[in-house]
């Protein structure tokens, strides 16, 4: 079976005005399976929105080459922009003072979607993401979440094979960006589209993904599939304990102390060699604790777990 | 005192540190004074050397001097008042001990200075190179200081009228109207002498005349005191009604809390 | 067949949505017209004639200039913005979509302000143009030529951006130095600027040629005129491209 999607070395590096070139993207290769769902993580900086530029036909790498649907993007852009679609978070394609479906229309010439066709892609992508009763508002009036399912039907339009997705929920609150993971996945399962959802944040790997990349400095440092990664890697926990009196150390079994302070003291928990629910119960039993808090560790330090390991 | 002068110091060292600003608006004045030069040079030629009373390197040197003094205020400084007093910095200001009116009057001043400085030199030298020398040198040095009041008046007038039109129109649509008032009956595009009798009355009896009228006419060869003495005294009066209308828009914004 | 219609169709309708602040703009700029004809008017009172030039003259060649920059400003607005949109990113939004580039990026965007100028300027020739059907044709012909030029001249220097960076503020300089010069007639200007105004800064082709044409119809100057247009649409098409290829290669430090 054809990848719908295959890096091989890819390279972007961008002349600097003062100093060294920036190397963006330092030789990145993968093949994604039609029908995938592939998260494509790393932090700010990491190359993300480059590669996807070039994956999509913006941006013509500096060395390397890669196939979308079998066309090669920057030289096949027109041709791969008709069966791809893009979501780019912080960019909208609505226009915003006419309602989704005057922006549909227009996509729908722009694409090339038959006339009789139009209105019921419309509907079933209005039912499909629960959106349809949005596309009569103008755009100004909808909250950002309705704006971005919205926007979703645009992307899927023209029944492309691959979406792109660059941090689609940036500015979304915990609900909606619940929601609208559930509807990629819906999008994913329902019509086979596969899916690249670029992101630095945790949780779209455990919602949304079925297999994980990792880039960082524009390098790919791992590429698995999620459900080894959240065994390997995000079974990690931070805890974060306040004292009534700072004690000398912090000695729990299971917790690595990472950080004592004058008030309080930070803990690492790896939750498969012990549950948190006991390493709390522990710390609460022997030490004099005024607050307690429990979180994920933040991306970086999972990327620079996942740097560390033998590959 | 020290705080205004500190002001004016302010507005002159920032315009002097853009070069790149600064050299587009002369650029931009010596385009038009190119055009306007060819305008009213065919103007005279087609009426047998004189227009009124004006000869060619007087039209030229009216032209010259209309034009600087209005070049040197900030445009769209009305819209920014009405901006400010529309969204509450205004507020702010009036926080610090001296007059809000008073310290952006005299940063504006500082800014028209600079820019007056290079304007006025560069201005002066094409249209000596267009018109030949200016009909009186008396009368070109007198220009300087009308030049100066000019802008002051001009910058005056849009304290009072920024205040004042914020609360009727929407401040985009007063800079609109503002401009058209300095062009026409401030007798920037054309010397007032030139209009129909009737305008040219409405004309001079509006505070107008005072900023590109009054430094032309000098400029054009006709030096006299009392032109300056009408310049100081609408100064006066704009600068007053300029501190009237923030007074009462500070008051409004004690009571309705901004 | 070409998304461009309705593209512009669609940048219609959401330049017009508020309505309000729409008739707001264009009363503004049509004021503005306005005081710009009484100047005129104002000026030939005193004046009688301008080197063979009547008032009406003067407003024929005023009335082009509103319909070319109405049409180069108002209806395809982004033909501005063009540094603007390379540096903002905004220009990868286009690249996605499966048209070609530039026709979409100028169809998409109207500018109320500058619509005013498109209304006024084929009002105020009907009013006080003489618009015999002769006249009226060669009006909006050389108006239409205009605004290609000025089109062009704009996609120009937008493009130029994309080679050397910067938000393409200098493109604004040489623009309104076009729209002054164009303001006035042609033979008020003497040996060097004339020169100046058929080449670098080509507002000869913007109202002087045109308006001649209306006074005066003679088949080569329109020739001239309409290869003069086609040749700044070249130059705004091929530099566009070029810096597109480099854009794509991503030369300039975009983040």
């Amino acid at each position: 079976m054809t990848a719908a999607i295959e890096a091989n070395q890819l390279r972007k590096t961008f002349p600097a005005r003062r100093g060294e070139p920036i190397e963006a993207v330092a030789g990145i290769s993968f093949s994604v399976a039609p029908g995938e769902r592939l998260a494509y993580i790393g932090p700010n900086g990491a190359g993300k929105s480059t590669s996807i530029k070039m994956l999509t036909g913006i941006l013509h790498p500096t060395a390397g080459d890669a196939r979308v649907l079998g066309i090669v993007p920057w030289r096949g852009r027109r041709e791969l922009a008709a069966r791809i679609g893009t979501l780019f978070g912080q960019r909208s394609q609505l226009w915003f003072q006419l309602t989704p479906r005057q922006t549909y229309r227009l996509l729908a010439r722009i694409y090339r979607i038959p006339a009789a066709e139009q209105d019921a892609r419309i509907a079933e992508l209005g039912e499909l993401l629960d959106a349809g009763n949005l596309f009569d508002q103008p755009v100004r009036g909808l909250s950002l979440g309705q704006r971005m399912r919205c926007e979703l039907v645009a992307s899927m339009l023209h029944q492309p094979e691959v979406l792109f997705l660059d941090e689609p929920t940036i500015g979304l609150d915990l609900v909606a960006k619940a929601r609208f993971r559930d509807l990629i996945v819906r999008i994913n399962e329902e019509r086979g589209t596969t899916i690249l959802l670029t992101s630095h944040d945790v949780s779209d790997i455990e919602q949304v993904a079925r297999r994980v990349i990792v880039i960082n400095h524009g390098r790919l440092i791992y590429d698995d599939r999620v459900s080894r990664m959240r065994r390997a890697l995000m079974g990690t926990k931070m805890v974060d304990v306040r004292f009534e009196q700072p004690p000398d150390t912090v000695e729990v079994d299971g917790a690595r102390l990472v950080k004592l302070t004058g008030s309080g003291a930070k803990l690492e928990v790896d939750t498969a060699e012990r549950p948190i629910r006991s390493v709390l119960d522990d710390l609460l039993d022997r030490y004099q604790v005024v607050d307690i808090s429990v979180s994920d560790p933040p991306l970086e330090e999972i990327v620079s777990h996942i740097y560390a390991r033998p590959l | 005192m020290s705080a205004y002068l500190g002001g004016w110091q302010v507005g002159f060292l920032r315009t002097i540190r853009s070069p790149g600003d600064l050299s587009v608006r002369v650029g931009f004045f010596a385009i038009i004074l190119l055009v306007m030069s060819a305008l009213w040079s065919a103007a005279v030629a087609s009426n047998g050397g004189s227009i009124e009373g004006y000869t060619r390197a007087a039209l030229l040197w009216y032209v010259f001097a209309a034009q600087v003094a209005v070049l040197g205020v900030r445009p769209r400084s009305v819209e920014e008042i009405g901006d400010e007093i529309g969204s509450g910095a205004v507020a702010v200001q009036m926080l610090r001990p001296v007059s809000v009116v008073g310290m952006r009057m005299s940063l504006e001043l500082g800014e028209a200075c600079a820019r007056l400085i290079v304007a006025f030199a560069a201005g002066a030298l094409l249209t000596w190179l267009f018109a030949g020398p200016p009909p009186s040198l008396p009368a070109l040095a007198l220009a300087v200081p009308a030049v100066l009041l000019g802008c002051a008046a001009n910058i005056a007038s849009q304290h009072a009228f920024g205040g004042v039109a914020f609360w009727l129109i929407d401040a985009k649509s007063s800079w609109f109207f503002y401009q058209k008032l300095v062009f026409l009956p401030g007798g920037m595009l054309i010397p007032l002498d030139l209009l129909p009798r009737g305008l040219e009355l409405i004309s001079l009896a509006l505070p107008f005349a005072t900023m590109a009228y009054v430094p032309g006419r000098i400029a054009s060869g006709h030096p006299d005191p009392l032109l300056l003495l009408w310049q100081v005294a609408w100064l006066a009066v704009l600068t007053a009604m300029a501190a009237a209308v923030f007074a009462a828009g500070e008051r409004r914004l004690q009571v309705t809390g901004g | 067949m070409s998304a461009v219609p309705a593209t512009l169709r669609t940048a219609l309708a959401d330049g017009v949505a508020n309505r309000h602040s729409f008739w707001v703009q264009v009363g503004l700029m049509v004021a503005n017209d306005v005081t710009w004809v009484l100047f005129w008017v104002l000026f030939f009172d005193q004046i009688g004639t301008l080197r063979g030039w009547q008032m009406r003259d003067v407003i024929v060649l005023f009335s082009i200039l509103l319909l070319s920059a109405g049409v180069a400003l108002g209806l395809f607005a982004n033909s501005r913005r063009i540094g603007q949109l390379a540096a903002d990113g905004s220009l990868d939004e286009t690249l996605t979509l499966p048209v070609s580039p530039l026709p979409h990026i100028l169809s998409s965007r109207i500018d109320a302000a500058n619509m005013g100028d498109l209304l006024f300027g084929p009002a105020l020739f009907l009013v006080a143009g003489h618009p015999t059907p002769e006249r009226t044709a060669v009006f909006l012909l050389g108006a239409l030529a205009g605004s290609v030029v000025l089109i062009g001249f704009l996609v120009a220097c937008g493009a130029l951006t994309l080679f050397v960076g910067g938000r393409g503020e200098q493109a604004d300089l040489g623009f309104n130095a076009i729209l002054i010069f164009a303001s006035y007639p042609l033979d008020l200007f003497g040996g060097a600027t004339k020169v100046l105004l058929f080449t670098a800064v080509p507002a000869a082709f913007v109202t002087g040629l045109p308006a001649r044409l209306v006074r005066n119809f003679d088949p080569a100057s329109a020739l001239l005129l309409a290869a003069v247009a086609v040749a700044f649409a070249l130059l705004g098409w091929g530099l566009f491209t070029l810096g597109m290829r480099r854009y794509s290669s991503g030369s300039i430090w975009t983040r």
